[in-house]
């Protein structure tokens, strides 16, 4: 049990719930306005593409991050404008984009580098680990919160900004409003449309910071379709998180938890199967109990299955 | 005078809703708009509150000349709206819900302590209680009518507009509002109060001016009138002529013993309604729609179930019957909405013909097309349905002729019992004398109707009996003989059967 | 005369200009990678049907894509969305490959018992979510799309430690391979097609004609149409989506349990999710309004694009995967409802100057 739980563990659920936690955030502020963002997946990849490709021409890590935000964005804004202005279906969208994402992704992959599969550049440098000088000493907490990569910081950060947005400012309240009931909204002057296509494009931001997380926290390489699902898993943490800051970020730790005891477990030769189950299995659970709430309503805006 | 609606007219293609309105109001006034289903009150509120434009017609709000192209004009100008439905943010808190679009605070804080502040200053100035951090989802109807109320009062307004007000209401939160609304009419708001509830007019209502097919009937001060005078204005037509043969009821086919829906929070939406149709004879059911009568036919058709009460129908219990077991048991049903009941717009006029009749015309499963085809053709040729073709989607036929399908359908369904909501809701003149007499024959042929529409002309031309419904009970019984439009329209409007 | 206009030509301009803007972003992309548009198209279409082999591998490779579709259109067609394609062909998939190898008797018995519980277990999974949402209340498509990952991870779980493949030094995680008297024969000597092609098309028309003939057909029809309007007529809702989700699920099983028996005799961990299978069919389903006959020619399309960009990876400098840019803009197009109606909508609003 130790050596299963030992403190690396903690640190890697915490470097391993970023990705998850940033797109569930930037996928919660979709569902708040009552886009159902399918497409978490395929933007979280083309941001990973996009930093390493960043990185690449620029060999500066903040104009990678920043080229990453600005590909990303533009990928956004398509989901924006077919989902609020022609009004298509936001779960076709999504899905379009997804696969839009893993072909254009791979496509240049071979046509900027070059090579299949995967593009590791060894000279590339790739997100820094910050040492931060007081906590790193304090014990157990400083190796758990110490040495990590600034974007794992600037998730949390982010989730308390949001926090702080939805909850304390005029600004977040007539966004929670405009989703809440848009003609009402309307009705009182709130220009429902641009919060939408805001939530849409800070979820681009978030996901672009996500894919750059995967793609240059650990090591520096893009591998085809790298996201492998995260973007998905990160939908079901903003499901189960109810689209609050707070629940996302709750849900994303325990699947970061449970992403890290999985790979534990294989290093111990267990099936990790199971615990890889967990966050689908467990939203399905939640599903039954929280029923009219958030996502559901918005996917049943989508579909008409459930009435 | 503070507002001036003055030979207000709106044209929708070739019908008007509106014809030469004259409208006015003074500063602490309750000035009442009365008129049936369809009368136009809705259509003026509409372009009062810039959410329509008049096509012609000028409007002066203390004396300025006044044009609204959207709901913010004319909150500015100080005109407020509380909506039949109404528009709350369930999960906000009621403080929340009144500030918003004018939040007190900064850049960067929503002060909402300041907010509940100014609520409560609100309500102490106006004499209403509210708790400002209560979430409205949770809060009785009337809490969330408060509130609807204190937001427009917090954006100013000097007029407030109140839509079918006391529909959802119990009967004391009625007590309350109408108290509130003459309260704060002696602080100098003015309201103009749209309603059908001719009791509670005269009660609240300085001024009542009624309206009839979009023009006005008269205006008269409340003291001066009384609710006879008001049902007379409101429905006033000639006398219709009556050619129908006397009717020779036979055994029951329907019976309805104590049938209650439970509405949310305290109003029943049925209430112990207790009815019966016999073979032969068409019973009518007159009222106001909203008062209960959707919620009766859905019940006696299995699409929703009731709470309490039995249903029997041609003598078998089908009171926890599905809505396939009931028709299967007897009963043909013209929905009072053909759009979202009656049709499939996306199909086929021949597919929605089919609707009721596909298991019937099948062999091993499969629909006997012939057999399918010429049905359909059939109630085309009877009714003179204008379509292109069999083919042509259920979308692209006109109101009037999908009805014709409908009724043409349904009439084709040969059961003992049919249910006609509002059959000629949306019918021209010819289609509806051939529906009606379509109706009669299949009563003289035995079959037994239960007819539920708006128009009392309609009611009174087709029934054999008569019940009036009103806030989710019978409220009146009379047979057809001595049936008056007066009496009628009385009833509907919650006054005393005489 | 307009009627006719709206009913013939308009439903086929939309996929048409889809096709076309495809193929204009498809040319862009070649450019980009500084390939010679001609060329690569023509080697696409080599790809994908130059010879009488690639031609084949096209309609095999489409097989499954083909199924999924239909199981996809006709849950669509009943208004239930199912995303759930891709756990319950794993499943499908699974169980075929499970009672290929354990279930004594000969040969075609086996085949057709393994089909059969394919169709069965991906049946089951698909009606287990409609269950959900009939009793529950609980969104049809959220647990579709959570029941992929579980289906796919438990599969993963069986074949990598209880019936994993000891045999041989493979170290993926897969099952034993079938025995050959079990596996659907190919339909030509040497070439990749197999029965299960047969069976695709069976199913496309016995499809159509259960929705153009039958009397639950209509039904389901209906009930996709206006559902009120479907239960006001006495369709019953509950039973009928248990049978449109069984039925959707089922066909994805077979999807699953045909690719076992036809193509790869074995289940192996991750291979027909890595082929996009389920998503590949989802979308034919969408480009072709859910029509039956409409998803298989949409599949057969979506596969050629896939082999075709199979041929242009192996005769150009161009990747492959310009198959799969051609495909998702095509699907964005499709979504973003293009069309004359939604024009004409826009011009009707603004000439009548309300605020409806």
């Amino acid at each position: 049990m130790e050596q299963l739980l030992d403190l690396a563990f903690f640190s890697s659920a915490i470097r391993v719930l970023t990705p998850i936690l940033l797109a569930a955030l930037g996928g919660a502020l979709c569902a708040r306005v009552g886009l159902f963002n399918v497409g978490l997946e395929g933007m979280m990849l083309v941001g990973a593409f996009g930093a390493v490709v960043g990185n690449h021409f620029f060999a500066n890590l903040t104009l990678a991050i920043l080229f990453a935000i600005v590909c990303v964005t533009l990928f956004s804004l398509i989901f924006g404008y077919l989902s609020i202005h022609l009004q298509a279906n936001v779960i076709v969208v999504g899905i379009a984009l997804n696969f839009l994402a893993l072909g254009l992704t791979t496509f240049f992959l071979r046509t900027i580098f070059d090579v299949k599969g995967a593009y590791y550049d060894s000279t590339m440098v790739g997100l820094p680990k910050w040492d931060i000088p007081f906590i790193r000493d304090i014990p157990i907490l400083g190796d758990i919160v110490s040495g990590h990569s600034p974007l794992v910081y600037l998730a949390f950060l982010l989730a308390g900004c949001i926090w702080y947005y939805f909850y304390r400012t005029i600004s977040g309240f007539r966004f929670l409003s405009a989703g809440e009931n848009p003609l009402a909204a309307s009705s009182l002057g709130i220009r429902v449309r641009r919060y939408q296509y805001g939530a849409v494009l800070a979820c681009g931001v978030l996901c672009a910071l996500a894919g750059a997380q995967l793609s240059l926290g650990q090591v520096t390489m893009f591998t085809e379709g790298m996201t492998a699902g995260r973007g998905f898993i990160a939908l079901v943490a903003t499901m189960l998180g109810q689209s609050g800051p707070l629940g996302v970020t709750a849900a994303s730790l325990l699947f970061g938890l449970m992403d890290a005891l999985s790979i534990r477990l294989q290093g111990l030769a267990l099936p990790t199967h199971f615990t890889d189950m967990v966050p689908y299995v467990v939203t399905i659970l939640a599903m039954f109990f929280f029923k009219n709430k958030g996502f559901q309503q918005d996917a049943q805006k989508q579909s008409s299955s459930s009435r | 005078m503070l507002l001036e609606m003055e030979k207000i007219t709106k044209q929708y293609g070739d019908l008007t809703a509106n014809r030469s309105i004259d409208f006015n109001l003074r500063a602490g006034e309750v000035h009442a708009i009365v008129g049936e289903n369809g009368a136009g009150k809705t259509t003026l509120m509409r372009i009062l509150y810039g959410m329509e434009q008049p096509t012609s017609g000028t409007i002066r709000v203390k004396g300025q000349d006044a044009a609204f192209t959207s709901p913010a004009d004319a909150i500015r100008c100080g005109i407020g709206m509380v909506h039949q439905h109404f528009m709350l943010f369930p999960s906000f808190t009621a403080a929340e819900n009144i500030v918003a679009g004018r939040e007190p605070g900064s850049l960067m804080r929503f002060d909402r302590k300041k907010a509940a502040a100014e609520v409560e200053e609100l309500c102490h100035k106006y004499g209403m209680k509210i708790d400002p951090w209560a979430i409205v989802g949770g809060s009785p109807l009337g809490v969330q009518q408060r509130v609807e109320i204190l937001k427009v009062l917090h954006q100013g307004a000097e007029i407030i507009i109140l839509d079918e007000p006391t529909g959802v209401l119990t009967p004391l939160e009625v007590k309350e509002l109408l108290e509130a609304v003459k309260s704060l009419a002696k602080q100098g708001k003015s309201f103009i109060l749209i309603s059908h509830k001719l009791n509670e007019v005269m009660d609240t209502a300085d001024r009542i001016t009624v309206l009839r097919d979009g023009v006005v009937t008269g205006t008269v001060n409340s003291g001066e009138t009384d609710v006879e005078q008001l049902s007379r204005l409101m429905v006033g037509r000639e006398l219709i002529q009556i050619e129908r043969k006397p009717s020779m009821p036979g055994v029951e086919v329907l019976e309805v013993e104590g049938l209650t829906i439970r509405g949310h929070k305290g109003k029943p939406l049925l209430d112990q309604v207790s009815l019966n149709v016999r073979a032969g004879e068409i019973v009518g059911i007159a009222g106001i729609s909203g008062n209960g009568q959707s919620e009766l036919l859905q019940a006696i058709s299995g699409l929703i179930k009731q709470d309490a009460g039995r249903i029997a129908l041609v003598g078998a219990e089908v009171s926890a019957e599905s809505a396939r077991g009931i028709r299967e048991k007897g009963l043909a049903h013209i929905p009072e909405d053909r759009y979202v009941w009656g049709a499939d717009k996306s199909a086929t006029v021949q597919e929605t013909g089919l609707m009721g009749h596909h298991r019937r015309l099948q062999r091993f499963g499969f629909i006997r097309q012939k057999a399918a085809s010429s049905l359909v053709a059939d109630f085309v040729r009877k009714f003179s349905i204008k379509t292109g073709t069999l083919e042509t989607r259920t979308q692209y036929l006109s109101g009037g002729n999908l009805q014709k399908l409908i009724v043409a359908r349904e009439l084709a369904q040969g059961t003992p019992f049919l249910i006609a909501a509002e059959p000629t809701r949306g019918v021209d003149v010819g289609a509806m004398e051939t529906i009606h007499s379509e109706l009669l024959a299949k009563r003289d042929a035995g079959a037994g109707i239960l007819l539920v529409s708006s128009e009392l002309t309609e009611i009174l031309k087709l029934s054999d009996r008569i019940l009036v419904m009103f806030e989710g009970r019978i409220v009146g019984e009379m047979a057809a003989e001595e049936a008056t439009e007066e009496k009628l329209s009385l009833l509907m409007a919650g006054g005393k059967q005489q | 005369m307009s009627n006719r206009w709206s009913k013939y030509v308009l439903p086929l301009l939309q996929p048409f200009a889809a096709v076309l803007i495809g193929l204009i972003a498809g040319s862009i992309a070649i450019w980009i990678a500084g390939g010679s548009i001609p060329e690569t198209y023509s080697e696409m279409w080599k790809g994908a049907f130059g010879s009488f082999y690639f031609f084949t591998n096209t309609l095999a490779r489409a097989t499954p894509i083909i199924l999924i579709g239909l199981g996809a259109a006709f849950a669509f067609r009943a208004g239930f969305f199912n995303l759930g394609a891709e756990g319950q062909m794993i499943f499908g998939a699974l169980t075929a490959a499970l009672v290929g190898l354990y279930m004594p008797g000969p040969g075609w018995l086996v085949c057709v018992a393994a089909l059969l519980a394919g169709i069965t277990a991906g049946g089951l999974w698909s009606a287990l979510a409609g269950w959900f949402d009939a009793r529950f209340g609980v969104n049809l498509l959220i647990t579709t799309l959570l029941m992929n990952y579980t289906a796919a991870l438990f599969a993963g779980y069986i074949v990598a430690y209880p019936l994993k493949d000891r045999t041989g030094s493979a170290a993926l995680a897969q099952s034993q391979m079938l025995d050959n008297s079990v596996w659907l024969s190919k339909l030509f000597k040497g070439m990749p097609v197999h029965t299960g092609f047969i069976l695709a098309v069976i199913a496309a028309i016995v499809i159509y004609i259960f929705f153009k003939r039958t009397v639950a057909g209509y039904e389901m029809r209906m009930l996709g149409g206006n559902p009120l309007f479907a239960v006001y007529g006495g369709v019953r809702r509950g039973a009928m989506m248990l049978s449109a989700m069984f039925v959707s699920g089922g066909l994805a099983g077979l999807a699953g349990a045909a690719e076992v028996l036809g193509t790869q005799y074995r289940y192996i961990d991750g291979a027909l999710s890595t082929a996009n299978y389920a998503w590949t069919g989802i979308m034919a389903a969408l480009l072709a309004g859910a029509h039956p006959v409409g998803t298989a020619v949409a599949a057969i399309f979506l596969a050629a694009l896939q082999t075709g960009g199979m041929g242009v990876e192996r005769n150009t400098e161009v990747p492959l995967e310009i198959g799969s840019v051609i495909q998702a803009v095509l699907i964005l197009f499709i979504s973003a409802k293009f069309t004359y109606t939604y024009l004409k909508r826009r011009k009707e609003k603004n000439a009548d100057g309300t605020a409806a």
